[in-house]
């Protein structure tokens, strides 16, 4: 497996999930690389969900562990922003309140808060908003609020999950241009899990397909093609076949 | 408002002046015409008793007194039950443990109207100022601390999940999410709690005191004095709206994000 020549970000090993008898998520086994972005992608009810509130340790696993940097995976000591489907932000707090949030919980000093906070308004142009309150937001800002909140902790790990599929096409191509120049911009490592395949293969510099229930690892496709990246290109296409032909189950 | 006012909208504006206007009318013709003897009396009589109130003592003391008596229950009462009531909501929407012992005794108490106290309240307090208040309290009480539970108990999971993905620990969670997002509840359950209590004062004063808005319409029975009772009646919804206004107020300056959209 090559890497270009990154360290090894997270590591995920044998991780299994069982409610009972019903067993979800089945020996899953990966890494991610420093800096990387990594695209999840399954078909619909396969377990994404559980496999993601198993990574953020919101669940606790039935067998095997997470690690970042080689040790144990802990939301209070290492920095884990979650990206949620639905609108996730704290109607009580205003733009700013809600980025400051996790800085604040992280006790990160205020001078070093008060420099992150401009630097990711700026990122996603939410400097002119800061004091207002997301029900004065549309769906779109307020996803951006989600996301500059997550960069703004600097993540060592950065989940998002599903983030774009309540919105509607034209601001969803917006939002994942703009989340791939947050990305490069800020160098984080990114696992985004989506039912979209041109999503993924938009996204991604490696795709994982994962397989119905019980949730295994089916394939790993690496995506190395020039950004941005054009929906028409040959070789855009034949990934995205490719995908789509290992995720079907018709 | 920058924009001008079509004559349309002026009129409709106007709409709620023209029915309040309309009632007083026919008020005035039906007490002036004798169809209800003298158990009617005019509006301009009630605005004479009025103001008559307003210097001469009615009983122990002037109709500003007696507003004061019925407002020092209320407020004694709600300020004990939020007091008590919120913080027992909160730890019973909280804490499973705890939701388990108390709820099944709310589940009991719950339906029991506060004015059905009132006799237990004589007995056991007597008839000075505690039955009054504890009726109050009862009434203010319940709907504090079940506001506050179910307040907490419907705070969003994601909400949870999200501050907690940012590293925030269990007081965190309680302190920084869960209160937050059950206030509009909480303060939905004062407000209800606020005027229940000024219902159950009432009530209370009419079963026996010296003093208070419920004295005044008893009084004004009891002397054949009907413009004294509807005095009393257009005081209690008065003081009522006022009370009401007043938590909407705070409730606008402890919860702004409520507000309405407004640059």
């Amino acid at each position: 497996m090559t890497n270009n020549g990154r360290k090894i970000k997270i590591q995920v090993q044998n991780l299994t999930k069982r409610f009972g008898d019903l067993l979800v998520l089945n020996n899953i086994s990966f890494n991610v690389y420093e800096g990387e972005f990594l695209c999840i992608v399954g078909p619909t009810g396969c377990g994404k969900t559980t496999f993601l509130n198993v990574l953020t340790k919101l669940h606790p696993a039935t067998e095997g562990d997470i690690y970042i940097d080689g040790e144990p995976a802990n939301p209070q000591k290492h920095n884990i922003s979650f990206v949620f489907q639905e609108p996730s932000t704290m109607p009580w707090l205003t733009v700013e309140q809600n980025i400051r949030y996790g800085l604040e919980v992280k006790k990160v000093p205020e001078e070093e808060i008060k420099k992150r906070l401009n630097q990711v308004m700026e990122l996603v142009g939410l400097k002119d908003f800061r004091n207002y309150y997301p029900r004065q937001l549309s769906a779109s800002m307020d996803q951006r609020v989600v996301i500059a909140r997550a960069f703004a902790i600097n993540p060592d790990l950065l989940l998002m999950d599903e983030p774009y599929s309540q919105l509607d096409i034209k601001l969803r191509y917006y939002l994942e241009d703009e989340v791939i120049r947050i990305w490069r911009e800020m160098k984080r490592t990114v696992i985004f899990v989506t039912h979209n395949i041109e999503e993924a293969v938009y996204l991604a510099e490696r795709i994982l397909i994962l397989t119905p229930k019980p949730a295994t690892i089916k394939k790993e496709i690496k995506v190395d093609l020039p950004r941005p990246r054009n929906f028409a290109d040959p070789e855009f296409v034949n990934i995205r076949n490719q995908v789509t032909e290992m995720i079907k189950w018709w | 408002m920058n924009a001008k006012a079509s004559p349309a909208e002026i009129f409709s504006r106007f709409l709620p002046l023209t029915s309040l206007l309309l009632i007083i009318i026919v008020w005035q013709f039906a007490a002036t015409g004798g169809y209800f003897g003298k158990s009617l009396p005019s509006p301009v009589a009630v605005v004479n008793q009025f103001v008559d109130m307003l210097a001469e003592p009615v009983g122990k003391t002037i109709l500003g007194g007696h507003i004061w008596a019925s407002m020092r229950r209320v407020l004694t009462a709600f300020a004990v039950a939020v007091l008590i009531g919120i913080p027992m909501g909160l730890l019973m929407g909280w804490n499973k443990k705890a939701e388990a012992i108390i709820k099944p005794i709310f589940e009991i108490f719950r339906p029991i109207p506060p004015i059905a106290w009132i006799p237990l309240a004589i007995l056991w307090f007597g008839i000075e100022e505690t039955p009054k208040v504890f009726i109050c309290f009862i009434g203010a009480f319940i709907p504090a601390v079940m506001n506050a539970y179910t307040g907490i108990r419907f705070t969003d999971p994601l909400l949870l999940d999200a501050a907690r993905s940012q590293g925030a620990n269990l007081r965190q969670l309680f302190k920084e999410v869960a209160v937050p997002s059950a206030l509009p509840a909480i303060f939905a359950g004062l407000q209800n709690g606020l005027s229940l209590c000024w219902m159950c004062v009432l009530a209370a004063e009419m079963v026996g005191a010296e003093e208070g808005v419920g004295y005044l319409i008893l009084r004004g029975m009891d002397m054949s004095n009907p413009a004294m009772i509807i005095t009393g009646m257009l005081i209690i919804g008065a003081v009522g709206a006022l009370i009401a206004v007043g938590l909407r107020y705070v409730e606008r300056w402890v919860c702004p994000w409520k507000r309405e959209i407004s640059m």
